[in-house]
């Protein structure tokens, strides 16, 4: 079997995590090629289904990064955010999936090896615990 | 519970001008069933019971669509009043809290709630009961009474879960209480916490068998006093959350919305739990949240009308080491 690679569903905020992965790629760091880039408008725009939905649909892990605490274009939507999947992972592993499989990362607009490094950080943990299978939805 | 002073207390009630009718408990259909009463005159108010089997929560028919017919005198009526035990008072707080139905439009009468019998489990000690039944509490034991014969049973038998570690048997919110203040049971969150230390493998393969054997008949929702959203995000067909099918991953995605829906909010009356056909154990999930909101946030839902619902607010101390 062909080594596994992941598909990774990553959310990033409009102002500050979208623009420090637009660095990344203009300071030409390299970084693995398994994340999906979906852009949000804030973190707190975040509904914690998409997360599920993303994972039914493929997805074997799920990003979400935003700005710093206090640094949110919106004043308070990050913190909104950062209770909702805090809470979110306790309840993804009562259920039994592995709370690795949705992470959350400040990056901000400067921050373009620091997103190459959570990238790193994300792919490789999705590699070690495998593919999400146990409840992908059927092709319709 | 007296039986007569509570009548006494619904006979005031729905004889004020401002009340329009009185939602209370009434004998079911057939054996251990109670339905929700909908009083509006004296004579109605003989209907009244209030016994072990009344488990219902009340606060869910403040929120139905359907407007109950009333007389030409009510009609200017802008109060409902209703009985509210612990459970249901905090349900109240919390629609309140939430601008589901306000303050004034509510005349509540507190009962101090001594807890509910499982109706799963008399059902299983009495099957096919379809004669009336009844049931008294009397020193740590159940009398019931089924057509002409008696049995005695130890509370703790038939006691429901849920009420076997409820912390808030007395109202928190009412405009006249009945009956003697009942004492509090401790937090018990044992379950939950050596749940917690199981491998998530195990974890996994439960819930999947669990949410396997959900025909999706949506009782639980319909159940819960605080799912009452218009437009609820099952019923939405753009965008379609979850699908019609039966499947393991469409109704993993239907139980995970619905828990995550009453994060910071669930009350645990467990009539969800109580509801469901399928013996789906939908209290495990309300109070593994309840529990880590109540160690994260420090908040418990339903305790006043004012407070916000944690999943609206936040400290710029909340916990972040789970953040890269």
């Amino acid at each position: 079997m062909s080594k596994f690679e992941p598909n990774i569903v990553a959310f990033l905020c409009n102002w500050c995590s979208y623009a420090g992965a637009d660095l990344t790629g203009t300071s030409r760091i390299h970084y693995p090629p398994n994340v999906k880039v979906i852009r949000v408008m804030c973190t707190g725009r975040m509904n914690p289904l998409f997360v599920i939905q993303a994972l039914r649909q493929g997805a074997d892990g799920v990003l979400i990064s935003g700005c710093h605490p206090g640094e949110c274009h919106y004043l308070k939507g990050n913190y909104l955010a950062r209770r909702r999947f805090l809470l979110m992972r306790k309840l993804l592993e009562h259920i039994g999936i592995n709370p690795l499989r949705l992470r959350m990362s400040w990056v901000s607009a400067s921050e373009g090896k620091k997103f190459a490094d959570v990238i790193t950080t994300v792919t490789e943990d999705i590699k070690r615990i495998g593919p999400q299978q146990s409840f992908k939805r059927e092709a319709v | 519970m007296n039986i007569q002073k509570l009548r006494d207390e619904a006979i005031r009630a729905i004889g004020r001008k401002d009340v329009k009718y009185l939602i209370g408990y009434q004998r079911g259909s057939y054996g251990f069933r109670v339905s929700p009463a909908f009083i509006q005159t004296k004579e109605d108010v003989d209907r009244l019971i209030f016994s072990p089997l009344c488990h219902l929560s009340l606060t869910k028919y403040l929120t139905l669509e359907e407007i109950i017919p009333v007389s030409e005198e009510k009609q200017k009526a802008s109060k409902i009043a209703i009985f509210a035990r612990g459970c249901d008072s905090r349900a109240l707080n919390q629609v309140i809290a939430e601008k589901g139905i306000p303050r004034d439009k509510l005349f509540i009468i507190g009962i101090p709630c001594e807890g509910v019998i499982d109706r799963k489990k008399i059902e299983a000690r009495f099957p096919h009961v379809t004669d009336p039944a009844d049931v008294i509490e009397e020193n740590g034991k159940y009398i019931i009474t089924i057509g002409d014969q008696s049995h005695e049973i130890q509370k703790e038998e038939l006691l429901a879960d849920t009420c076997k570690v409820c912390q808030y048997p007395n109202p928190f919110i009412y405009d006249k209480l009945v009956g003697d203040k009942v004492a509090p049971r401790p937090a018990n969150y044992d379950d939950i916490k050596s749940w917690e230390e199981k491998p998530l493998e195990e974890k996994l393969d439960f819930w999947l068998d669990q949410f396997d054997r959900c025909i999706r008949c949506y009782a639980c929702k319909n159940a819960c006093p605080l799912c009452y959203s218009l437009v609820c995000i099952l019923d939405r067909l753009n965008p379609q959350w979850v699908k019609r099918s039966n499947d393991t991953s469409e109704n993993l995605m239907f139980h995970i919305s619905r828990a995550f829906h009453l994060a910071g909010r669930c009350i645990s009356c467990g009539e969800c739990e109580r509801a469901c056909p399928m013996d789906i154990p939908l209290m495990k999930l309300n109070r593994k949240l309840e529990k880590d909101v109540k160690d994260l946030f420090s908040y418990e839902s339903g305790k006043d009308s004012e407070s916000k619902s944690p999943m609206t607010t936040f400290h710029v101390e909340d916990r972040e080491d789970f953040i890269l």
